[in-house]
């Protein structure tokens, strides 16, 4: 129950960020993509079948607030929960950087796969070439701000979660 | 291999929801505007513009703080060439005062405000840059309770912003004329050349089949405005004489019988704060 009010509420605050100041902040003309970047960090986390449903829930989110089909993103985002919580349990040697290069690679394969499924339904009017350059640069992006995101996320992801152990 | 029973749950959980997807996509996509899908995307429209009315208020100092460090160095370069301006525009002025008495005179003869829609435009704040790097659009703090509708035009002192394309109680979304699927009908400065006004995202927006026969020195730097009515398959009118953009670059392709103009555009989106919203019918 926790877990679900302090998830719902994480991607809540994505989406308003997302939609109000990043809206501004642009590098070189994209954005940074919140929900992939949250959806990526969960994953790693807590592992593939939580990162599918943050994935979804998110992208569902994202889409209703989109006057574009429903369900590509959650689509895109279920995919890239689970593979990047799958991938994460192969990975042996923790590295710092880990989560860093995660969210740039990860956040570039979504973006890619979500146009892909744009193209496919006919909704991609923005041509190949911006997509890639788009891609590119929101997982540079994502992977700049998660230094950033990624503390925090687990510090909300521990607080909340069911094996709560207090210290003193 | 055989899979723990803890990855085999990852993995059929994973399959239901895409088919979740799946389906939602294809539901929504085959019920297009009408469907209950849009219903409830409206509702939650509805439900999080006055949380990023709020959030708006906040980080729109900082979002500004930031841009403005972006855009530094060609300020210094742009406050150079607006002093130049400004000595070369005051010498100007005063044969300027006497003709704008002249032109606000004809203006009222032609009562150009009455022809711009049908009803009275009202201000709104912008409280959303929109959320896609694949959507050019934002929202406004407006809706269908203040008489806003689909298709009505949104503009600023500068110039053509975009279009209403889905309203709520207390807030529309507004297509930028930026966006690709956005066409507006323009005219390029006092020509006779009409055509479709296409957006292309962050680069310079584009107009086709202006005939090759004029040259390009009357095209280059003109002001392109509206024009009142529709051309071709454009869905949408928007009020006559609104700039949209100056003519940028004129390609033409040698041996073709037109050629084409990028048109930067006359207003500044990213800075957007408050925009007025030509509403073309009563509300209901």
């Amino acid at each position: 129950m926790r877990r679900t009010v302090s998830i719902t509420l994480i991607i809540l605050t994505a989406l308003l960020l997302q939609s109000t100041i990043f809206g501004e902040i642009r590098l070189v003309g994209a954005r940074p993509e919140l929900i992939y970047l949250v959806t990526i960090l969960l994953a790693m986390m807590e592992g593939p079948s939580e990162g599918a449903i943050v994935g979804f829930a998110g992208g569902m989110a994202q889409d209703f607030l989109l006057n574009q089909p429903k369900g590509m993103t959650a689509l895109t985002l279920t995919l890239l929960g689970y593979v990047i919580g799958t991938l994460r349990q192969y990975i042996v040697t923790p590295s710092p950087w880990l989560p860093v290069i995660l969210a740039g690679i990860g956040t570039f394969a979504g973006v890619v796969f979500y146009g892909s499924i744009a193209f496919l339904l006919g909704q991609l009017d923005t041509g190949w070439g911006y997509l890639l350059k788009v891609a590119l640069l929101s997982g540079a992006y994502n992977a700049l701000l998660t230094p950033v995101v990624y503390p925090l996320l687990k510090r909300v992801s521990q607080a909340s979660s069911a094996r709560r152990v207090f210290r003193w | 291999m055989a899979l723990k029973p803890r990855a085999r749950n990852a993995r059929l959980l994973m399959v239901c929801l895409v088919i979740a997807c799946l389906v939602v996509i294809t539901v929504d996509f085959r019920q297009g505007d009408k469907g209950p899908l849009e219903g409830i995307g409206r509702a939650t429209l509805s439900v999080i513009t006055p949380f990023q009315e709020a959030m708006s208020k906040i980080t729109r100092p900082v979002g500004n703080f930031f841009s403005a460090l972006v855009s530094l160095p060609s300020l210094k370069k742009e406050n150079d060439e607006l002093r130049e301006r400004n000595a070369f525009l005051e010498s100007q002025l005063s044969a300027a005062a006497d003709l704008q008495a002249k032109v606000t005179e004809l203006e009222k003869d032609l009562e150009l405000a009455d022809r711009i829609g049908g009803g009275e435009p009202t201000g709104a704040f912008v409280i959303s840059n929109g959320v896609s790097n694949f959507e050019w659009s934002i929202t406004i703090d407006k809706g269908s309770d203040d008489g806003v509708q689909v298709g009505d035009a949104v503009v600023v002192s500068a110039g053509l912003v975009g279009r209403v394309v889905r309203v709520t109680g207390g807030s529309a979304d507004v297509q930028l004329i930026t966006d690709p699927d956005s066409g507006v009908a323009g005219r390029i400065g006092d020509t006779k050349e009409t055509g479709v006004v296409l957006g292309q995202g962050e680069r310079d927006m584009k107009m086709e089949g202006i005939d090759a026969a004029v040259p390009t020195s009357q095209l280059n730097g003109k002001i392109v405005k509206s024009v009142g009515y529709r051309i071709g398959d454009q869905s949408n009118v928007y009020p006559p004489g609104i700039p949209i953009g100056t003519v940028s670059r004129v390609l033409d392709s040698a041996g073709a019988l037109s050629k084409y103009v990028t048109i930067a555009p006359v207003v500044d989106f990213s800075a957007l704060d408050v925009v007025l919203v030509v509403r073309s019918g009563t509300p209901g």
